[in-house]
């Protein structure tokens, strides 16, 4: 994907050695990943005051950094692939710090969502989906907490989809209409039978 | 006590009804004798949890927030909330709305189907918010409001991530909540209840278990928890008060956790600012269901009762 400027032809060669897709990068990831982050990932010129400001950096391999150069570079599968992608806590603190106005945790939110296409998604992410097709909540009620409810002077269920599970049918056309309940289960099945 | 001058629709979440319903009874009884009646928001569901939801499709957490935002809109009122990740998500998503046509026209093209449509009429509120900003209630009408002061309580702040980052992004009327690196105006409404709030390093450091990482990976989780518990232990507190029953719960049970997996044993007591604010206006622990907590709060109870 060199850029073309009308310049002389050596010239040219010149340029296209400053672009840096090789033949594992595909020059589309950088503009899908703005498109969903929203945010002006191409900016970032490896400053690092990401993994600097990164809780997750200092017990593991994860560097936000390198993300960032991922999505600049285009390398799509080696980011998409990369199990620390799932390490980020989206504390903003990078986002929070970023000199040029980058929002970093976006660019991950958005390769996690990339991800997902390709089905690469850890379970629990899907079993939280599951929860609230079937009850609005991703941390359901139980009974010891009904109880204790009770006694604090609340509903047994608070007044929520719990409450009123006829509000569950419109959960759960959003999750049909973008056939996520279809593909978390199918997902959950082929990993766990 | 006075009479309740602003209402909201008070948007609940998951955690906090469903773990520690504390949060949500002192919430409402505290802000009633503070002039704010909080209103149930009927059929509301999961905010959708940023991490989770967010991480899988973003069309899809928009949409799910929308339709909690135009449950308040139906009603007219305002949303106020008392957790951080709800508050990423609702008022988030309605910022974004109101200020991208495009993904506004995207999510009311699904809430079609659900016979609604996201107009982009209401705020969002976090409840410290309200106890801070003297618009609503103010510090020194915490202040007054209290009946039984926490003396002699050492009390450290986790601020939590998902109210005030990224700053840029915000909007407080306040300008003190704009500050991300080194804010104290949670302090200053710890010491309106009669507690002495206690700094301490990296304050400002996640709890550890946002954006599905609690779920992906307990134990690198737990240790991002478990380096503010060390930070914590160094300054010898009594309680740690948060704004965020997922941070509650990740400081609470993640205590138990912690020692499970590491051997380490803190004992911190962890309790939501709604349910300090309850006990130091006269509430009982039975009235806020602290014996649900993981860590038992009897040593800080002792301390101030």
């Amino acid at each position: 994907m060199v850029r073309k400027k009308g310049y002389p032809e050596a010239l040219e060669k010149k340029l296209h050695d400053q672009r840096y897709y090789r033949e594992d990068s595909n020059p589309e990831f950088l503009p899908k990943v703005k498109a969903i982050s929203r945010t002006i990932a191409h900016m970032c010129f490896q400053c690092g005051t990401c993994t600097g400001s990164c809780p997750s950096a200092p017990r593991s391999t994860y560097r936000i950094r390198h993300f960032m150069r991922r999505a600049v570079l285009g390398l799509e599968n080696e980011a998409l692939t990369d199990p620390d992608l799932w390490l980020c806590t989206t504390c903003y603190s990078c986002t929070d710090r970023c000199p040029r106005d980058i929002a970093p945790t976006d660019v991950i939110m958005a390769m996690r969502n990339l991800a997902f296409k390709r089905d690469i998604i850890p379970v629990n992410f899907l079993k939280t989906v599951q929860a609230i097709y079937s009850s609005g909540h991703g941390v359901p009620n139980n009974d010891v907490n009904r109880a204790a409810r009770e006694r604090l002077g609340l509903t047994r269920d608070p007044p929520t989809t719990h409450m009123y599970p006829e509000y569950v049918k419109g959960i759960q056309k959003i999750l049909d209409h973008y056939k996520l309940k279809a593909n978390a289960d199918r997902i959950v099945k082929e990993r766990e039978g | 006590m006075s009479e309740a001058k602003h209402t909201f629709a008070f948007y609940l979440g998951c955690i906090a009804p469903n773990r520690y319903p504390g949060c949500e009874a002192a919430s409402i009884k505290a802000m009633k004798k503070l002039g704010v009646d909080l209103v149930p928001l009927k059929g509301a569901s999961c905010c959708p949890a940023p991490g989770a939801f967010g991480s899988i499709d973003l069309n899809v957490f928009y949409a799910m927030a929308a339709r909690n935002l135009v449950l308040a809109e139906q009603m007219k009122m305002d949303i106020a909330l008392l957790c951080n990740g709800c508050y990423k998500s609702i008022w988030e998503v309605n910022h974004k709305l109101k200020h991208n046509k495009d993904l506004k026209d995207g999510v009311n093209e699904v809430l079609k189907e659900l016979d609604m449509e996201y107009k982009g009429t209401i705020n969002v509120y976090h409840t410290a918010e309200l106890l801070y900003n003297e618009r609503f209630i103010g510090v020194q009408k915490v202040r007054d409001s209290v009946t039984n002061p926490l003396k002699g309580a050492r009390i450290a702040v986790h601020y939590g991530c998902h109210l005030m980052k990224p700053h840029k992004d915000r909007e407080f009327e306040k300008e003190s909540m704009l500050n991300t690196e080194h804010p104290t105006w949670m302090e200053e409404l710890v010491a309106a209840l009669g507690a002495t709030p206690v700094e301490y390093r990296n304050k400002m450091q996640c709890c550890g278990a946002g954006g599905g990482v609690r779920g992906y990976d307990i134990v690198h989780s737990l240790d991002i928890t478990n380096e503010k518990m060390i930070n914590l232990k160094e300054v010898k507190v009594d309680a740690l008060t948060d704004i965020c029953p997922f941070c509650q719960l990740q400081f609470d049970r993640g205590q138990i956790e912690i020692k499970e997996k590491f051997g380490v044993t803190y004992d911190l007591p962890v309790l939501h600012y709604a349910e300090l604010l309850g006990l130091a206006q006269g509430m009982s622990p039975q009235d806020l269901g602290l014996d649900l907590h993981g860590i038992s709060c009897e040593p800080f109870l002792q301390k101030v009762l």
